[in-house]
């Protein structure tokens, strides 16, 4: 069941003849964690802002469990939105933070306590609740803005990439950490990110946007397999583009006919191929196989690059450090594009 | 490098407490008195002309000081939006920060006195039957002409103070509690209000210690008995009786001293309110 509708939104800010968002729509099921992904200024945050009912969309709409949101203010709207600097209130303890959703609900005092206490020790916080916000490190005073807004059970959470001001390691523990929340809650999570690994290890289903438009909303492993566009691949880490046109499940083009899987679009004129999946030094008579002349090699730590000429085809290839030691620039190899790893686009 | 602003800043404040001190306490060798007692305090402090002067100079300060941070709270607040014509209403708003006290006092003097433009507007309407019948706001008991031209003069200082504050501060905050549950009134309340407090509380003090020591505002304004302590210390420091001095000195030295207890106490107050 779809708990958050966007239909068409638009949202274009004053003084600006460029949307920061167009004509998107998405449907988020209940209980998923969904990312929003792309690059800075692509509207990913106008999009959340526009959810907490913080911005007003230009036109479009939005449904929470298929009824329009629009006119409701965002005190009313049950979406609550953790940002990016976690802005605590500095004036008040972490326990006083914590509850303050409650307070504003005029709850009982003995009842924010008890809700204090219970979300602090989800988020391993427990005992911290005198200190103030300045008295927390980077990865405490995340998991205080969590709380803060998990306290309250929204039907949506909204996260405006909330791990993105930490180090690597740390960035890593929030990400288990809300994993592990989501798994528990099963609150609908819609949250921010630029980075491509964060969404595809989080997130169910990622939407990515490109210029304020949605490109792409599908699973992680059909947008890093089966980009819809170019634009999308490239976004994805994809190099090797080869120009041609499909004819009766294969691709014809300047390397030669390449058989394609079972399931590539039947009308493409762009062949795709991760780098990391070229295979180098198969045999030359197995399928896909074409010879290749190593124009250079660029060691990047973890991986080895290598630049290909095939037959005036520019092809990328990752290899391990390991495997790549032995071939030197100017090396003619026989390549292999595996069936299976290749995609077709428009 | 900032030594010798300080030696000067220093050299003369606390030079001139000291040399008010050793003055409050008798020692004057001008006209022979050179031991040290405490007569002039313990007169002062018994005389109910003091007392008057007190309670009426803290009514003009802390009166002042109240009315003039709310209304500047809610000039910032009304200035923070985006408007027609914002600009225009800013500068306006600004205007009078370039105006001199004593202008403004003729100005209320020339407006808000019996004689005044108001008092001869309403007799001109037969809203009163002669000028005299307008309320008395000048050399009144309540200081009301002394305490409307202060909030006139320090809306705009407290105002800019709390304006730069909210830029700084910016709007997420307001909307992370907003987010959170919080109507625009509970975000003002428990969100805004203190984040800026410690804007609100600086220029509040400033005001308030200058409002409490000024002298030339009461003396135009204000009535000659009770007078505002200032006024009182300056009277009797002109005295062409110089036995009079040592009380004017310690008046001083108690001015002083009071309005660093109740900056504090004011500064104690506030927070304690606004957390609650």
């Amino acid at each position: 069941m779809s708990d958050l509708a966007l239909e068409h939104l638009t949202k274009i800010y004053p003084g600006s003849e460029t949307p920061a968002v167009e004509g998107v729509s998405l449907n988020v099921e209940s209980g998923s964690l969904t990312a929003l992904l792309g690059p800075s200024a692509c509207g990913k945050s106008t999009i959340l802002k526009m959810i907490a009912g913080l911005l007003t969309p230009t036109s479009g709409d939005i449904r929470f469990a298929g009824s329009s949101v629009l006119k409701q203010p965002p005190q009313s709207r049950d979406a609550v939105m953790v940002f990016q600097d976690h802005l605590l209130f500095p004036y008040l303890t972490v326990g006083e933070n914590v509850g303050f959703g409650l307070k504003m609900r005029v709850q009982a005092k003995a009842k924010i306590n008890r809700a204090v206490g219970e979300i602090l020790e989800l988020v391993q916080l427990s005992g911290l609740e005198q200190r103030k916000p300045s008295e927390l490190s980077g990865g405490q005073q995340q998991r205080v803005a969590l709380a803060r807004a998990l306290i309250l059970r929204p039907r949506i959470l909204l996260l405006d990439e909330p791990f993105s001001n930490l180090d690597e390691s740390l960035r890593l523990e929030m990400q288990t950490l809300l994993k592990s929340l989501h798994a528990e809650m099963k609150t609908t999570m819609l949250f921010v990110t630029h980075d491509q690994e964060e969404a595809i290890t989080l997130a169910d289903k990622i939407a990515l946007l490109l210029s304020g438009r949605l490109r792409q909303y599908d699973i992680p492993q059909n947008l890093y397999n089966h980009p819809k566009d170019r634009e999308v691949a490239q976004f994805f880490g994809a190099r090797n583009f080869i120009s041609g046109r499909v004819e009766a499940g294969k691709f014809d083009c300047p390397l030669g006919q390449i058989v394609l899987p079972e399931n590539a679009p039947a009308d493409g004129r762009l062949l795709t191929i991760r780098p990391e999946n070229i295979v180098i030094g198969s045999n030359a008579s197995s399928d896909n196989s074409f010879p290749a002349t190593i124009a250079s090699k660029k060691f990047l730590g973890s991986q080895t690059r290598l630049e290909l000429d095939a037959t005036g085809q520019e092809l990328t290839v990752l290899l391990s450090p390991n495997i790549a030691e032995s071939l030197q620039a100017g090396t003619e190899i026989i390549i292999q594009l595996p069936r299976q790893s290749l995609w077709v686009l428009p | 490098m900032l030594s010798p602003a300080l030696l000067i800043v220093c050299g003369l404040f606390i030079g001139g407490l000291a040399l008010g001190f050793v003055g409050s306490l008798g020692y004057m060798p001008l006209i022979g008195q050179e031991t040290f007692n405490l007569d002039a305090y313990r007169q002062i402090l018994l005389s109910e002309r003091f007392l008057l002067s007190f309670l009426l100079t803290f009514h003009i300060a802390f009166t002042s000081t109240v009315i003039a941070s709310l209304l500047a709270l809610g000039a910032a607040l009304i200035l923070r939006q985006s408007f027609l014509g914002r600009s225009v209403i800013n500068f306006l708003f600004q205007i009078n920060l370039t105006v001199p006290h004593l202008v403004g006092a003729v100005g209320i003097l020339y407006l808000f006195s019996q004689s005044g433009v108001f008092a001869r507007l309403a007799y001109e309407f037969s809203l009163i039957s002669k000028p005299s019948e307008f309320p008395a706001m000048i050399f009144d008991p309540l200081a009301i002409g002394i305490i409307m031209q202060y909030v006139w003069k320090e809306i705009p200082f407290i105002g800019l103070i709390l304006l730069a504050n909210m830029q700084t501060i910016g709007r997420d905050y307001e909307a992370v509690a907003q987010s959170l549950g919080a109507s625009r009134w509970q975000s003002f309340r428990h969100v805004l209000l203190p984040l800026l407090m410690p804007g609100l509380l600086t220029s509040g003090m400033i005001v308030f210690a200058f409002t409490f020591g000024a002298y030339e505002i009461p003396a135009l304004l204000g009535q000659n008995y009770p007078a505002a302590l200032p006024v009182l210390a300056y009277q009797a420091f002109t005295d062409v009786d110089l036995n009079a001095r040592p009380e004017a000195l310690a008046m001083a030295m108690i001015i002083a001293l009071l309005s660093a207890v109740m900056i504090y106490g004011y500064a104690r107050f506030t927070r304690r309110y606004i957390r609650k």
